[in-house]
Formats: structure tokens, C-alpha cells, sequence
């Protein structure tokens, strides 16, 4: 391998981690219980008493169920209940959420189908549950389930779009004709038509983002605990937020929001499928209040594959006008979204508003129109996963525009060049009205250029060629909108103790992010502590606090400004004791890393907490809350590879990112957060995809055996640095990172892939760019 | 039901199980070890990695009673106790209470996956730190590809790698000068 020279940022960057070991320097709070075993997942509790639940889940596509026999299951040694259709309803259960609503063309509202919390009379996708039996061991449970007889009347399964919108397919609901569940459309179709008709050069590209499960390694798992005194549930649960998790959970129970209370610590990854209730956290709370005993259940690995959200599954279709000199005229996409056999959560509203808000990405584009089919079919239904349609979009436009350069014979940097929206553009409103606040584009594109060293890539090629390799170079300029987020505001607290150590508090759920370390050190730069008096926990009960779960990247700036704010309150509150401890007025007292001085006295706030704190609320203890919205992370990544023609085998060679997230406040956090989500884009490109039976609608890739997971390797470096345009959106000036490093991996891997085949005459490859597909399309070149 | 007589973490336990239990399960359900994890049902991910006498395996793969007699070390037993009067080996975290170790209490791998933030979740993180110490036992000073196909066999969903690969690689340097 020819590694591009080795850039000065990444040698540094190497040297400090590789400083920070010799020290042995924890980089987080959250680290010392994590390797040592001491966390605690949610199957990691045991209450005493508690029984196991195990799901029945349906093993065809789609079928009316004639019957449900349990009398061989109810029968079985250890089992204590089966929970059915009839349980849930008569406790008042509703369907899960269909997400916000959502209107389409001719202002037609989009036609939802909520998914029950059991199936009763149908089953529309393989693993939709229809019973949960409830043993005294989990093995017990397990075993009762097999005997359960369920008389299936099998329907045509519906596995794709294509089938689900041909005419005359099998109806899934009853009140949805043609399985189209909403015609959606954003922007201009006139304006863009008129672009279309004056353009001098027009493309198409059509991405495939394929259908994902997003698999965190925690297993899904719940733990139910029934107080009939008091008519209370304690649910244990891996979550992404307490205040989601527990309102969403009330309204699709029918249990009062304050009768349930959701207890989680450590969380192992979410990206996106963790933040509601699944139909297990209902079923629990069905059986702890029948039985009157606590209930757990904690999935396999297998029935997750079928039985949690799945991912992506979207066709953007793109069509881009330009003229003569290369100005975008227009962008037009036609896409097709699989919602799988339901409204889901976040499904629709990914299909349609998130693709479409920033659908011209970073550039000045005068016209804007989309359309999107939003279809069911009998899959599992589609949610959140990392990006949620930001990645999917911008693989889209940044794909459309390389194939455009090469169609027109364009360099692919200077066309983006020419149409950037520059920097003295904003704040910037698009043509289908998003404003866009702040950003550089091409300050960062050419600082990836150099970290790149893409004037170098001819080089590299000629030298590779020579060895047998095709090697290919990919640029992509991303922008994603963040997540708004749905609650009021986010709100923090602090808590002081007598020896002047803080504790903080606030509902955002931490799955990895580094909530204890990033939140900690805002808080202790801030009032210019020592990190190790600041510590931060999730979501404490007693505290009754609002916001938002993680979700939309935007968990830092979101949270971590109302601590911001929230320090300044701490402040305001501490300068008049201050000035009493000093015996000065509170003018002449001023503030600096963490002393307060008035002539020649001092006193460090640690000193004035221990001296102020009284029995009761501490003087200091305050809330901090800050109203954040929607900010535009973007940034270019460079990915550069190699296909061994002989194998099929194509190796991530060099990898380069700058991203704009605005101010950083952990540099070492944010960089993981890039590797990770650089790492699930490269395991969308190269290996991950969801494929069911098209005949039967079974999950042909039901397991880490058959559904390819990312691996040690894959990537070996990863060169970052960051080009912060700090945003005025927030008292913090950033813009999020958690979901960057997808919406930058997909479109960079995917240009520099077909970079490196359009020598032989390749214009269109979807991933995932497996060994196998990659020989098969060298040998039909 | 069957007897288990096994030892782990230098500690003698017996235990009653049926005789399909997997040894996971005995440690995580019995003996209440839960720093050990489950990911999977087809030993693809790695979490469950503990010692078997001397060995890395996959607990899910061996059942509790194929055990018998053997030397179990499980992550909650890598660091053992080296706390001093100077250097105490852990404190409690004033906001939640539990008990904290210090990091110079933990095995040198541990400290790297910390040091060189390999871990974000930390779900993993366990069975990859048992299967990052059996690795450096056979390679004291592994290559790119020795550090590759020692990890092969452990899914993390978080970190994309690239730090838990120079964790490895600290922790070698750390052995390696202190041996």
C-alpha cells in the first residue's frame, strides 16, 4: 500500500493519545466501571421473585391468524401466564406511536397503520409478536413457547416496493388502497420542470441505501417490577432518554405518566432504535400487574433480527440540471420508501420531511422538488437508525453531482467549487426554505484536500495499477440538519454536597456519547473546578427535569447549553456570598478559574460551597435550561480504496474528514464519535444488508452469521480534523457530531468506488460492495 | 440437575444447573458475574470472552459443565487486588454511590482501552479486553495482522475500531516495558 504522505494533525493527534496512555490517563468518567465489568446493563438487574416472559412471534409474512391454540403452552411445567391479544386490550394498551403527522400531495394526510401491541387477527411481517409467555425461568418460558399451535391462512407476502405499489398486490391494511401509505412532495415542481427544460446538461443517479438492522450490541431487554400498593411500574430499560422512553410508554400502555417510573444506567448503544417502547416493555407491564411480580425478558440476538426496527431502506432517485458552464440549475428526486408493515415511530417522517429539508445539500440550487412513495410491505417495520435520512440524502446528492462531473466532463472539485453557497451567503434560506445559519464550505473541502493529499491520487492510482489494483479516490460534501428535538427545552440541575463537589443532573440518555466526561467538563470549566469534583448522572427520578433524549446529534449542544447556562446561574448565586465571605461589595469582587478576589482576599468557590453549605438545599443548587434547535454539522470526506481484480476484495486504504460541528468541547470524544459512525457507513458500503426471500418474506439474513457486521480493521486510520464555524443557534456554539460520520462515509465510498470503475465503463453499483458483487461486476465489465 | 465445581477469579464455587446450561449463563445467572455480556446466539460477537484456564473462549460456546474442575477468569477478576495505603485501589462516586476502581488498580489493557478511549458503549468492552490479553500473551508485540485476526472474533458496534486497535497496541507497550 502507498499511504499518502503522513499529514502533521494526524502525527500529532497520535502522539497525544499515545501521551495520554503513558500517563494512564482515564479519557472518561463512565471508563473505570466499564472495564472493569461493574456496569450496569439492564439485564445485568434482577429483582427477587421475578418471572421471564418469552415472545410467540409469527413465523410467516403475512397471514390471518384462524386460531391461536395455548392450552398445550398454558399447561406447561413452570409457566405462570400467556399474555394475548385480549390481555393487552382489556389493560388498555394502544398501538405503538406512527410519528408526527405528516400531510402529502393535494394536502392528502398520510394514511398511518399503528402496530399493535400483539397480532389478533392478522400478522403482516415474520416476528411480529402474537403472545408472551410468562414462566418462572427464562428456559421455562422458552420451551412452553414451542408448543404454542397457531392455524395460519397464508396471504401473498408484499416484500418490496415494487411488488407492494403493482397493481393488483395483496392490501396489507384494509384502509390503505395500493399500499401507499403517503404521496409526499417538497418544493417547486414547476420552477424545477422550467430548470429541466433550460438546463444544458441534465443527470440522473439513482442510490440504493439498503434496508440495515442496526444491531447495538446490548440486547434489547426490559425488566417490569409492579407495585400494587401504590399502582406503580418500575421498568428497567436501555433507553435514550428517561422523559421519551416514560411519556411514550404511558401513552401507548394507558398507564398515567406518573404511576411508571423508567430506571436505566448504562446503556450499550441505541443509534436510533432505543428512544420508545417496543411491544415487550408493554406485554411486562401486563404480566407484573397480572402476576403481581416483577417480569423480565431479555431477547436473543436472532429475534432481534426480526423483532426491533430496521434501517434505511430508501431509493432516492436524482436528477440534476446544470448549464453550461456548470451551475446547478436544478435537483429533482423521485424516491421510494420501504416502511416495512407499519407506521413506525420515526419511518415516515424519515422517508419524507428529513430527506427533504436539506435535499440541494451545500450548494446554491435555484429549483428544489421531491417526491417520495412512502409503501408497506410485510417487513419488519423501518425506523431510526444512525442519520435517520441524513446520511441517505446526502449519499444521494454528493453521488448525483460526482456522476454529473464525470458525465459532463467536469473535475469534480472545481464543480463543487462553482457551486457552493459561499461564506458570505448567510444566514442562507434554500429554495424550499430551510435556512441554513452558518458554514465554510470550501474552507473545509480544502483542508480535506490536504489532509487527502489529493493532489497526489494520480500517483497513487498509476503506482496501484502497476500492482494489479484499481484504485479509486471519493469526495463528498456533506450538511445534515440536526435533531430539533421534541420536548420545550432542555433542562439540567446541579447539586452541591458539604465538601463542595456537584453533582448534575438531566434526562438525555447516554449510550456511549460520553455524557459523564463531556457534561462534567463543560460544568467544571465553567466554574473552574477539578473534573473530579463534577459529576454527572442520567436521569435521576427525583429530579423533575424536561428534554430531550439523544437523537438528531444533538444531545451535547442541547443539554451541555443549558449547562452553560446553567453555570452562570451557579455564578450569580455564588458572587454575592462571595462578597460577604470577603467582606466586600459585589462590585469589587471578580471571578477567574475558579477563585473569587477582592483586592488582596481570595476565596475558591470549592472553599465558599463547604462554607455556605447549610442541612437542606445547598444554596448553590440551581437549574439550567437553554431552548436549542435545528443547526447544519457538515463537513467533506475523502475516502480512497483499492479492488484486487483477482478477488473482488476492495481495502479502505486512507480515510480523511473535516467536519464543521461548530465549537468542540472534547476533542478525543468527537473523534470517536467520527470513527464510529465513519465504521457504520463503511459496514453499509461493504457488507451489511437486510435481505428477505422475495417469495416467502422471510429474513434471509436472520443472524451475525448471514448479516455481515463491520470488523476490527476495516478501516485502519481515520485522519480528522475540524474546521468549527461556530453556530449563534446556542449558548455553546456546536453543532452536533453523532451522526456525521455516516452522512460523510456512504457518499465518499461510493464516489471513490465508482472513481475507481468507470475506467471500465461502470456508471451504477449499489452497495453493499461485497467481494462476491464486486468479481461478479469485474467479470461482466 | 447437575453439580459444577469450578474456580473463578481464585475463587471455589459449586453450583446446581441443568445440564444445558452454557457456562455464561452460570457466571452471569449463578454467580452473579454480570461484567460478562451476552451479544449474540451464535458465538459471532465476542462479549461473553473469559479465560478457561489460561485460554480465551466464548463462554456461550461450552456448557457449564464441560467446566468442571477448570480455572475460570472473568473481567471482573483481571485486575486483581493491588491497592496500597498510598494508591488506594478504588473510591465511591459521590453522585451515585457505587464503588469506583482507580485506574492504577486496573491490568495494563485495561488502562489502554480507557487511555486510548476504545470503548464508547462499553458493552463489548469486556469480552474485548479478555481476548486483547490472551492475544498479547501469544504476541507480546503484535503486528496489524496479529492484532486483526486476534480481534476478529469480537463485534464492537461503537467505536469503529481504530482506538481499540491502538489500545492494543499501548497495552503491548505497557507489557512489554514493565516485563
Amino acid at each position: 500500500m502507498n499511504a499518502p504522505d503522513r499529514n502533521l494533525v494526524t502525527e500529532v493527534e497520535r502522539a497525544k493519545s499515545r501521551a495520554a496512555a503513558a500517563t494512564l490517563q482515564p479519557a472518561r468518567h463512565e471508563d473505570l466501571r466499564l472495564v472493569t465489568g461493574l456496569g450496569k446493563y439492564t439485564a445485568d438487574w434482577n429483582l427477587p421473585n421475578q418471572a421471564y416472559g418469552y415472545v410467540i412471534r409469527s413465523d410467516r409474512a403475512h397471514a390471518r391468524i384462524r386460531g391461536i391454540d395455548l392450552h398445550a403452552v398454558r399447561g406447561a411445567q413452570g409457566v405462570l401466564a400467556v399474555i394475548t391479544s385480549d390481555d393487552v386490550l382489556a389493560f388498555g394498551a394502544k398501538t405503538l406511536p406512527t410519528g408526527a403527522p405528516l400531510a402529502g400531495k393535494g394536502n392528502q394526510p398520510i394514511n398511518t397503520a399503528g402496530m399493535p401491541i400483539l397480532a389478533r387477527d392478522k400478522v403482516l411481517f415474520a416476528g411480529q409478536p402474537i403472545a408472551m409467555v410468562i414462566a418462572v425461568s427464562a428456559r421455562a418460558a422458552q420451551d412452553a413457547a414451542e408448543l404454542a399451535q397457531i392455524d395460519y391462512d397464508e396471504l401473498p407476502a408484499v416484500v418490496s416496493p415494487e411488488q407492494a405499489l403493482a397493481a393488483g398486490a395483496e392490501k396489507l391494511h384494509e384502509h390503505v388502497p395500493g399500499n401507499l401509505a403517503l404521496d409526499f412532495e417538497a418544493g417547486d415542481a414547476a420552477a424545477v420542470a422550467a430548470a429541466f427544460e433550460n438546463a444544458r446538461f441534465i443527470t440522473r443517479h439513482r442510490i440504493e441505501s439498503q434496508r440495515l438492522v442496526g444491531a447495538p450490541m446490548e440486547l434489547r431487554s426490559a425488566l417490569v417490577d409492579y407495585d400494587s400498593t401504590a399502582d406503580r411500574y418500575q421498568v428497567f430499560t436501555p433507553t435514550q432518554g428517561m422523559i421519551g422512553m416514560r411519556s411514550t410508554l404511558a401513552a401507548v400502555s394507558g398507564v398515567a405518566i406518573e404511576r411508571i417510573e423508567v430506571v436505566a444506567q448504562d446503556v450499550g448503544g441505541s443509534f436510533g432504535l432505543r428512544g420508545g417502547p417496543a411491544s415487550e416493555h408493554v406485554l411486562l407491564m401486563v404480566a407484573a400487574q397480572k402476576l403481581k411480580r416483577p417480569v423480565k425478558w431479555t431477547a436473543s440476538r436472532s429475534e432481534l433480527f426480526i423483532g426491533e426496527w430496521h434501517g434505511r431502506a430508501l431509493v432516492l432517485d436524482g436528477e440534476l440540471a446544470l448549464d453550461g458552464e456548470g451551475n446547478i440549475l436544478a435537483i429533482r428526486f423521485t424516491d421510494t420508501v420501504d416502511l416495512g408493515a407499519f407506521t413506525c415511530y420515526w419511518g415516515a417522517f424519515i422517508g419524507s420531511r428529513n430527506i427533504s429539508v436539506t435535499m440541494g445539500g451545500v450548494y446554491r440550487v435555484p429549483a428544489l422538488y421531491m417526491s417520495s412513495k412512502l409503501v408497506y410491505t410485510n417487513t419488519v417495520p423501518v425506523s431510526a437508525y444512525r442519520g435517520a435520512g441524513r446520511p441517505d440524502i446526502a449519499f444521494a446528492i454528493e453521488t448525483l453531482v460526482d456522476t454529473a462531473a464525470a458525465q459532463h466532463g467536469f473535475d469534480p472539485i472545481a464543480l463543487r467549487r462553482r457551486n457552493f453557497i459561499p461564506k458570505d451567503a448567510f444566514p442562507y434560506k434554500t429554495a424550499n426554505g430551510t435556512t441554513y445559519d452558518c458554514g465554510e464550505f470550501e474552507g473545509v473541502l480544502n483542508k480535506a484536500l490536504a489532509l487527502a493529499n489529493y493532489d497526489g491520487f494520480m500517483a497513487r492510482r498509476i503506482e496501484a495499477a502497476r500492482r494489479g489494483k484499481l484504485r479509486g479516490i471519493g469526495v463528498a460534501c456533506y450538511l445534515e440538519a440536526s435533531g430539533g428535538g421534541g420536548a420545550p427545552k432542555d433542562q439540567v440541575s446541579c447539586r452541591w454536597d458539604r465538601d463542595g463537589r456537584v453533582s448534575l443532573f438531566g434526562v438525555t440518555g447516554p449510550s456511549g456519547q460520553g455524557h459523564e466526561t463531556s457534561f462534567a467538563q463543560i460544568v467544571a470549566d465553567g466554574l473552574g473546578l477539578p473534573l473530579a469534583d463534577v459529576r454527572y448522572r442520567a436521569s435521576d427520578p427525583k429530579e423533575d427535569l424536561v428534554g430531550n433524549g439523544t437523537g438528531g446529534s444533538r444531545s451535547l449542544y442541547g443539554a451541555g447549553s443549558a449547562f452553560k447556562v446553567m453555570v452562570q446561574r451557579v455564578l450569580d448565586r455564588a458572587l454575592p456570598l462571595a462578597a460577604h465571605a470577603l467582606g466586600a461589595t459585589v462590585g469589587d469582587v471578580t471571578f477567574d478559574r475558579g477563585v473569587f478576589t477582592a483586592g488582596d482576599r481570595q476565596v475558591s468557590l470549592s472553599e465558599l460551597a463547604r462554607r455556605v453549605a447549610v442541612a437542606g438545599p445547598h444554596p448553590l443548587d440551581c437549574d439550567g435550561d437553554s431552548i436549542s434547535g435545528v443547526t447544519y454539522p457538515n463537513g467533506c470526506h475523502i475516502a480512497e480504496l483499492e479492488i484486487d481484480r483477482e478477488t473482488g476484495v476492495t481495502e479502505l486504504v486512507n480515510y480523511s474528514a473535516v467536519d464543521d460541528l461548530g465549537n468542540v468541547i472534547s476533542r478525543q470524544l468527537v473523534i470517536g464519535q467520527v470513527h464510529g459512525g465513519v465504521m457504520q457507513g463503511v459496514g453499509q458500503a461493504f457488507g451489511e444488508h437486510a435481505v428477505y426471500d422475495t417469495e416467502t418474506g422471510q429474513l434471509l439474513t436472520g443472524s451475525f452469521m448471514d448479516y455481515v457486521m463491520p470488523r476490527a480493521g476495516w478501516i485502519q486510520r481515520i485522519q480528522w480534523d475540524d474546521h468549527p464555524v461556530p453556530t449563534k443557534l446556542n449558548a455553546l456554539g456546536a453543532k452536533g457530531v453523532g451522526e456525521s460520520g455516516c452522512s460523510g462515509s456512504l457518499p465518499a465510498i461510493s464516489n471513490a468506488m465508482l472513481n475507481a470503475l468507470r475506467p471500465l465503463g461502470v456508471r451504477q453499483f449499489d452497495m453493499p460492495f461485497t467481494p462476491a458483487r464486486v468479481w461478479a461486476l469485474l467479470r461482466s465489465s | 440437575m447437575m453439580k459444577v465445581t469450578i474456580n473463578v477469579n481464585g475463587k471455589p464455587h459449586d453450583a446446581e444447573v441443568e445440564p444445558r446450561t452454557l457456562l455464561v449463563d452460570l457466571l452471569r445467572d449463578h454467580l452473579g458475574l454480570t461484567g460478562t455480556h451476552v451479544g449474540c446466539d451464535t458465538s459471532q460477537c465476542g462479549c461473553c470472552t473469559v479465560h478457561l484456564d489460561g485460554q480465551a473462549i466464548k463462554s456461550c460456546s461450552i456448557l457449564a459443565v464441560q467446566a468442571e474442575g477448570s480455572e475460570v477468569l472473568t473481567i471482573e477478576g483481571l485486575a486483581g487486588a493491588t491497592g496500597s495505603a498510598t494508591q488506594p485501589s478504588e473510591h465511591v462516586d459521590f453522585t451515585t454511590g457505587h464503588r469506583v476502581p482507580a485506574m492504577s488498580a486496573l491490568h495494563p489493557v485495561q488502562q489502554a482501552f480507557s487511555a486510548c478511549h476504545g470503548l464508547q458503549c462499553g458493552y463489548c468492552t469486556p469480552g474485548m479486553i479478555m481476548a486483547t490479553v490472551d492475544l498479547l500473551k501469544r504476541h507480546p508485540d503484535p503486528s496489524e495482522e496479529q492484532i486483526r485476526e486476534g480481534l476478529a472474533g469480537n463485534l464492537c458496534r461503537c467505536t469503529g475500531y481504530v482506538n481499540i486497535i491502538e489500545a492494543v497496541r499501548v497495552a503491548a507497550r505497557q507489557m512489554r516495558s514493565v516485563a
